[in-house]
């Protein structure tokens, strides 16, 4: 027990640690991930709505900029043709001039095509110019009460421009036909807004670039530049037109919509740059993490409190374990969760209560087998209770025993064989005090005293010390008559007497005996002294106890030291006869 | 500098610091002068007449990102209206290597800064055709070195007429007033004098280059009972446009010009670009190319803004009435 257990392969608390830690973080995680995930999903569809939105929006901004074209120059062919020069027509067509900046020059065309007047903010104003422009495609493209739009051309490879035509109702009204410049659609354009840096362009059917807040782009008319934003713009068409991600002309990624003009075949593409519009996905993702991330740290901080809280009783009760089972008792184990372990720390510590009990029990016992008769010792030790050997006033038999000559002969003999001779006597001694069940009290040099029916309680006390005392002799004369050839002068006395005494445990927790005190102690002591070699003296007392089942001579009434009146004095037979 | 270090390795401690302090001074400067551009503007008149064209000009800088003294600086040449002394002063810009050369207010301007420089990148401003002065080798790719903004003023001069005949319908004659020395000046006449011929009309062309010059073409004109005066564009007159307008009033001349000045200043008509527009734009394209945009990559910018104003205490001063289809055309009617 004094080798403390090796460390365990794994430990409770990475256990406990593991367990509750991954209760908490393991659903968070799922929780978080899967509310990101979703999440992004949903704001990326958010986002594709909100830009094809856009988009459509700029598409329709640059669609009014057209129809406000159109819709002057409706004005413009409303009333049927007279023969002679129009002032009236003149006036309205300078006033659509200045009314529209991106209108360059109009051209009004009566029914059959003949070119009637023409205003310009370059060129001369012609009236009445009477150019055929019946074979023009303006002319023969446009249905009454419609509008007909050219193909987009650069001016000087540069300036993009647009031919608008637009019938009146009735074929009679004519034909105005107006030079639009482009370049004006940069107002529209550029004051489109994607976002905070989204923009819009606009490309025509095969590719060219009609409209970009950056005017200069459109004025270099170089398609190699632009094909970034073709490619942007075949890829919204291979998607169905929903929104994608692609290069700008800077070869940013950028996230594009697209939505069709359908009057004059453009696109209309937005594009906000993917950094941009993800930012709030990606912001929310930040938090997600962020949160995900605090979580995980304040999970393990929970289950490191937690497992410590669970792990701390189970230190404490294997410390006290151990401090019990290394013999300290007093140990106590001081747990106050409230619960099953202080359930079990309460129990360890009656144990251990009850192993301080037994072993203090155990060596007491262990203490009286030296001074008990081993019956007596068993009886004490199995009864596991002592009391028999507390203190109370009995009647007992003190028997003491007493070697004659012993003090010359160890004198005069070696010590080896003195205590040898010794060894031998006590050890002859012992068995006979055990076989008859009494209790040897005291040893001393050659000397002994013997207690009967105490600490335990024996019938006919008297004639059992009778018995003893004469078993006694005949053990020791056995012995003496061994050492007679050695010429050693020694002999043994027996004195008994009986009566009350006072008997119990005395002397300190290290040197405890069990004896008697009484009157009854001293006369025994005396009749011992004054017994001769192989002689047994019994008092009175003992030998009317005994009352003649055992031999007994009355000698003369002795004189004993210590007694006033002669005391009546007997010897057992046998060892008077012998 | 390795050999200067070494010495400096058996210095003290204080003199190595004291030496540092020399040495670091002038490279901070030098590294100041690198990090603000220098832009070399060349003006062929004086700072008074262009104010209103610098603000355009500072506007369209600011557009771009750019403010003087802050993060660009602007080293101005003036030629004081001697357009002689223009190549001199381009010569004099790019000998100080500036970052971009600003030539705006005609083509003697863009060709003068043109001469003086094959590297340095030239922003012009000028009304009329930059592809047939040469400059560039077409709008939509300049080329070379140079890029800049155009306005219609020289191509509308024809207009300027059309509307001096719609003012004076009965009228067969018209005075033209010419530079002679202006690069425009030969196409400008002859456009002229074929819009005259398809009119029906007659012109009388007055050469003036010079104060005395335009003082006696008004008194001409006033004297030989022209109908009215005609302006061809050139930024020699558009600069003194108060001046024209002066001579307007003092001589009862019912006259038209490029610039908004003059009927601002009292004179009857206008019709030409916006030079408020086409400044703008030169600022910006300056503060593009700045920022490293290749001249030959920006595309010469065409200001179609042309806008007619009309003075009306003018022509009620010349005892005109303006017919309606002239106030329909008018952008700005000045009561």
């Amino acid at each position: 027990m004094t080798q403390s257990p090796s460390a365990p392969r794994s430990s409770l608390f990475a256990k406990y640690f593991i367990a509750l830690f991954a209760a908490v973080v393991v659903p968070l995680l799922v929780a978080g991930g899967s509310e990101a995930w979703f999440g992004h999903h949903d704001q990326r569809a958010r986002l594709n709505d909100l830009l094809e939105a856009e988009a459509r929006s700029a598409a329709a901004k640059i669609q009014d900029f057209l129809d406000g074209i159109r819709d002057q120059l409706a004005w413009t062919v409303q009333l049927p043709w007279s023969d002679g020069a129009d002032e009236r027509r003149r006036l309205d067509a300078t006033r659509l001039l200045r009314q529209v900046p991106a209108v360059v020059s109009l051209t009004l065309i009566d029914a059959s095509g003949r070119e009637r007047l023409f205003v310009s903010r370059i060129g001369l104003n012609k009236i009445e110019g009477g150019t055929d422009h019946s074979a023009s495609p303006a002319f023969k493209g446009v249905r009454p009460g419609a509008a007909w739009y050219g193909p987009v051309t650069f001016h000087a490879g540069s300036e993009p421009f647009l031919t608008i035509a637009v019938a009146g109702t009735r074929t009679a009204v004519g034909v105005a036909v107006a030079e639009v410049n482009l370049k004006l659609i940069w107002d529209v354009i550029s004051a489109i807004r994607v976002g905070r840096t989204g923009e819009a362009f606009v490309l025509d059917q095969p590719g060219r670039l009609v409209a970009h807040p950056d005017i200069s782009l459109v004025l270099r008319a170089d398609q190699t530049a632009i094909r970034p934003l073709q490619a942007l713009r075949a890829r919204i068409t291979t998607r169905n037109g929903q929104a994608t991600e692609g290069r700008d002309i800077g070869g940013h990624m950028v996230l594009a919509a697209m939505a069709p003009i359908p009057s004059v075949d453009w696109s209309v593409v937005v594009k906000q740059p993917v950094t941009e519009a993800l930012e709030p996905i990606y912001t929310a993702l930040w938090r997600t993490g962020a949160l995900l991330i605090g979580g995980a740290g304040f999970a393990a901080a929970l289950a490191y409190w937690l497992t410590q809280r669970m792990i701390e009783p189970i230190r404490l009760l294997e410390d006290g374990v151990a401090r019990i089972g290394a013999g300290q008792f007093d140990h106590r184990i001081d747990i106050a969760t409230g619960d099953e372990f202080e359930r079990l720390a309460t129990r360890f510590n009656e144990m251990a209560g009850d192993l301080a009990v037994s072993q203090e029990r155990s060596e007491r016992i262990g203490r009286l087998k030296r001074f008990l008769a081993p019956q007596v010792a068993e009886l004490v030790d199995r009864s596991g209770d002592d009391s028999v050997l507390d203190g109370r006033r009995i009647e007992v038999v003190v028997v003491f025993g007493d070697l004659r000559g012993f003090t010359a002969f160890s004198a005069r003999a070696e010590p080896e064989i003195v205590m040898s001779f010794l060894s031998e006597y006590y050890d002859a001694l012992d068995r006979v005090v055990i076989d008859h069940g009494a209790t040897l009290t005291h040893f001393s040099g050659d000397g002994m005293m013997v207690l009967i029916n105490a600490p335990v309680s024996r019938p006919d006390p008297a004639l059992c010390a009778i018995n003893l005392a004469r078993d006694m002799q005949k053990t020791v004369q056995f012995l003496l008559r061994d050492r007679q050839a050695l010429d050693h002068r020694l002999g043994f006395g027996v004195g008994l007497a009986m009566g009350p005494a006072t008997v119990g445990r005395i002397g300190s927790e290290g040197r405890l005996e069990y004896t008697a005190i009484g009157t009854v102690v001293n006369l025994a002591s005396r009749l011992c002294a004054s017994a001769g070699n192989a002689e047994v003296l019994v008092d009175m007392v003992a030998a009317e106890a005994v009352d003649g089942r055992a031999p007994l001579v009355e000698l003369d009434a002795h004189v004993l030291k210590g007694f006033d009146q002669p005391v009546r004095v007997f010897a057992v037979g046998e060892a008077a006869a012998g | 500098m390795p050999c200067f270090l070494r010495q400096a390795a058996r210095l003290t401690r204080r003199e190595i610091i004291a030496l540092g302090a020399i040495v670091t001074v002038p490279h901070s400067v030098h590294a100041q002068q690198k990090a603000t551009p220098v832009i070399g503007y060349l003006g062929s008149e004086s700072p008074e007449p262009y104010g209103s064209r610098l603000a355009a000009f500072a506007e369209g800088l600011a557009e771009a990102g750019y403010v003087d003294g802050r993060n660009v600086a602007i080293d101005f040449r003036w030629a004081e209206g001697q357009y002689s002394r223009l190549p001199a002063l381009a010569m004099d810009l790019a000998d100080r290597q500036v970052t971009v050369m600003v030539a705006p207010g005609g083509a003697e301007v863009a060709l003068a800064a043109r001469s003086a420089t094959k590297t340095i990148p030239i922003v012009f401003e000028l009304g009329g055709d930059p592809v047939a002065l040469g400059l560039v080798a077409s709008l939509s790719r300049p080329g070379g070195n140079l890029t800049g903004v155009t306005s219609l003023s020289v191509e509308v001069s024809l207009k300027r007429l059309e509307f001096m005949s719609d003012l004076f319908p009965a009228a067969r004659t018209f005075a033209v007033a010419v530079n002679p020395t202006s690069p425009t000046s030969g196409s400008q006449s002859r456009n002229l004098l074929a819009t005259a011929s398809s009119l029906g009309l007659e012109l009388r062309v007055f050469n003036a280059s010079s104060e005395p010059e335009l003082d006696a073409m008004f008194a001409a004109v006033s004297q030989t009972q022209l109908a009215g005066l005609v302006f061809t564009s050139d930024p020699y007159f558009a600069y003194r446009s108060r001046r024209l307008a002066e001579l307007a009033i003092r001589y009862n001349v019912p006259a038209i010009t490029q610039a908004r000045d003059f009927p601002n200043a009292g004179g009857l008509m206008s019709y030409g670009g916006d030079f408020r527009q086409s400044h703008r734009h030169t600022g910006i394209y300056a503060g593009r190319i700045i920022k490293g945009e290749k001249p030959s990559d920006l595309p010469v910018q065409r200001v179609t803004k042309v806008e007619l104003f009309i003075n009306l205490k003018a022509a009620g001063q010349l005892g005109l009435t303006m017919p309606p289809s002239l106030l329909s055309s008018a952008d700005v009617v000045i009561e």
